[in-house]
């Protein structure tokens, strides 16, 4: 991680993570994961729930971050 | 009598692993704790996901997706980025560190960075406290197993997991440990995506999932969103499951894994795994099973104890028994695979840092390799004993709180030690003991002291890593801050020529 913080891109790609984080606690904090009640669930595809989706969009940017990251500019590769 | 022969086969398989490990191991200690730091980026993988998804998965997870709805689910997403973490961040010198200077356990690592034989008996105690107890949970996960399938007492198949892992940490060492769990996590696997494809395939035979969805919405549409029916994982629980997932980089049977790399370009290619193959397709098995499947295929369930069984109960209710059978089998693979990395965490702090570390330095290497071996037994029968009080009745409850409210909260303990003394030069030996003694001590009070309610006032009945985590961070910053700075030594030792190592090619193999 010192390697990182090192360089620019490296500081890129921590403030990636770090606001993809924050945007997860923002989400949950805000309550758009819950359902108001006497409203249908959210299900994406019919059978895709709220908490699934948000998950798998927050893998997603962790792993694109990476793999940019990674495979490019990190001073070990 | 197909189900002995069925699982005998199985046992010769990994006591036949285990003893080819013994055949072709160095017999040195560095072999056998740390694989002659030989595993690659693929037994890697499967050595670390199958180190950390054990009967929990197949149990306590879904158990927990039926009764209270999806957002469980983020305590999985919080692991997927802390594991991705430890591995991005603080793996490539971890190993560095121990391949240079020829560590052999992590907490050996900062005992050394800090200069403290004080430091290496608190974190190996600590360690061994919270780890433990934990081993104890994956027999008593199978004889569950066992105990549902076939009506056999619950001790006969903790004896029989606790007799598989013996043999196969005494012999096989952490190479064949590592090797093994390429074997059981792909029985895992097979068994665990098998039974959800014939299940869904057979119960909602027209529209899949999308019919199992359609199906809950009309029984009970709570079961398909936060906070789930009974209100439970509301923002508040959420957040806080998935900070305590976050903390997965410091499990101290995930973290010994960085230091057995064959070279650097391990922790290029490992993340990539972790998120496509862990994130985006394995601990999604279990979400579907558990917060899909199983309440629509058999809805009404509300105790925890049934809820914990549920999949294995709709697979026993729907598919054939020999399929019953070979997911039991999957669920021993889990048990196995988890607890035989954790013995082998336990026997390698219990030798090389509390053995040699404290009592007997002198020790050569074949002592410390012996001491090993036979601290395994006692481990295990130690283990053991958790699941002999469950079978008595002395609390089942307790048990399962010890994993949630203890291992994890005393794991995360040793994370402000272990994240600076890898990246903060300014971190000292102070800072590290006042930090994690505070942290340690400030949850132990916190566990111990309740109200007539059962609630935890000194917690502030918030989970236990929520209160104790910033008490420990801020003392190790502070304490650092007003004691001198660390010898110029270990600068270069800890932070120089790591760093020089790791630019160069010597790191590649």
């Amino acid at each position: 991680m010192r390697e990182m913080a090192g360089h620019t891109a490296g500081r890129i790609f921590l403030a990636v993570l770090a606001l993809s984080v924050i945007a997860m606690l923002v989400v949950v904090g805000m309550g758009y994961m819950e359902t108001p009640e006497g409203t249908d669930p959210v299900l994406f595809f019919g059978w895709i729930t709220a908490p699934l989706a948000i998950g798998v969009v927050f893998v997603l940017v962790w792993l694109i971050a990476y793999l940019a990251y990674f495979f490019k500019y990190w001073p070990y590769r | 009598m197909v189900d002995y022969i069925v699982l005998g086969i199985f046992s010769l398989i990994i006591i036949g692993m285990a003893a080819y490990g013994y055949k072709v191991s160095a017999k040195t200690a560095e072999d056998y704790m740390m694989a002659g730091r030989t595993i690659g980026v693929v037994v890697m993988f499967f050595f670390v996901l199958f180190a950390i998804s054990s009967s929990w998965t197949f149990y306590g997870f879904p158990g927990v997706l039926y009764l209270h709805g999806p957002g469980y689910v983020f305590f999985i997403w919080g692991s997927v980025a802390g594991f991705a973490a430890l591995y991005m961040f603080l793996g490539p010198r971890l190993w560095a560190l121990s391949k240079l200077n020829r560590f052999l356990s992590p907490v050996e690592v900062l005992a050394e960075r800090y200069e403290s034989k004080a430091l290496r008996v608190l974190l190996s105690f600590t360690m061994l406290a919270f780890i433990i107890p934990y081993v104890g949970i994956q027999p008593l996960g199978v004889g569950r197993g066992f105990e549902a399938l076939t009506g056999m007492p619950l001790w006969v198949g903790a004896a029989y997991t606790s007799v598989l892992l013996i043999i196969l940490v005494i012999l096989g060492g952490m190479r064949i440990v590592a090797w093994v769990n390429i074997f059981l996590g792909m029985v895992y696997v097979t068994a665990l995506l098998g039974s959800l494809f014939w299940v869904v395939s057979r119960v909602f035979p027209d529209g899949g999932l999308v019919q199992a969805a359609q199906t809950l919405v009309e029984i009970d549409a709570s079961k398909l969103s936060a906070p789930g029916p009974m209100g439970e994982y509301n923002n508040v629980l959420l957040i806080g499951v998935f900070i305590v997932g976050l903390m997965a980089f410091s499990w101290p049977h995930v973290v010994i894994g960085a230091m057995t790399a064959r070279d650097k370009t391990l922790f290029k290619w490992f993340p990539l795994l972790i998120f496509i193959f862990g994130g985006l397709f394995f601990y999604i098995i279990p979400f579907i099973w558990g917060s899909l499947v199983a309440p629509a295929a058999l809805p009404g369930i509300t105790s925890v104890a049934e809820a914990d069984s549920v999949v294995q109960t709709v697979i026993q209710i729907y598919l054939p028994r020999w399929f019953a059978v070979f997911v039991l089998m999957g669920v021993i693979a889990a048990a196995v695979s988890t607890a035989a990395v954790q013995l082998m965490t336990s026997s390698i702090l219990v030798a090389r840092d509390v053995v040699q570390g404290v009592f007997k330095p002198d020790a050569t290497d074949k002592q410390i390799t012996t001491i090993a071996r036979w601290s395994v037994v006692g481990i295990v029968v130690f283990s053991l004993g958790v699941t002999v009080a469950v079978q008595v009745g002395l609390g089942e409850g307790a048990m399962a709180l010890y994993l949630t409210d203890v291992s994890v909260p005393g794991f995360a303990q040793w994370a402000p030690a272990l994240v600076g003394g890898l990246l903060w030069k300014r971190g000292t030996k102070q800072g590290a003991l006042a930090g994690t003694g505070a942290g340690v001590l400030y949850l132990i009070l916190g566990l111990l002291i309740t109200g007539a309610d059962g609630s935890r006032p000194l917690l502030f009945n918030l989970h236990p890593v929520v209160p104790t985590l910033p008490i420990n961070l801020i003392v190790y910053i502070v304490v650092s801050k007003l004691t001198p700075r660390p010898p110029d030594h270990i600068e270069d030792v800890f932070f120089n020529e790591v760093d020089d190592f790791l630019r160069s090619d010597r790191a590649k193999q």
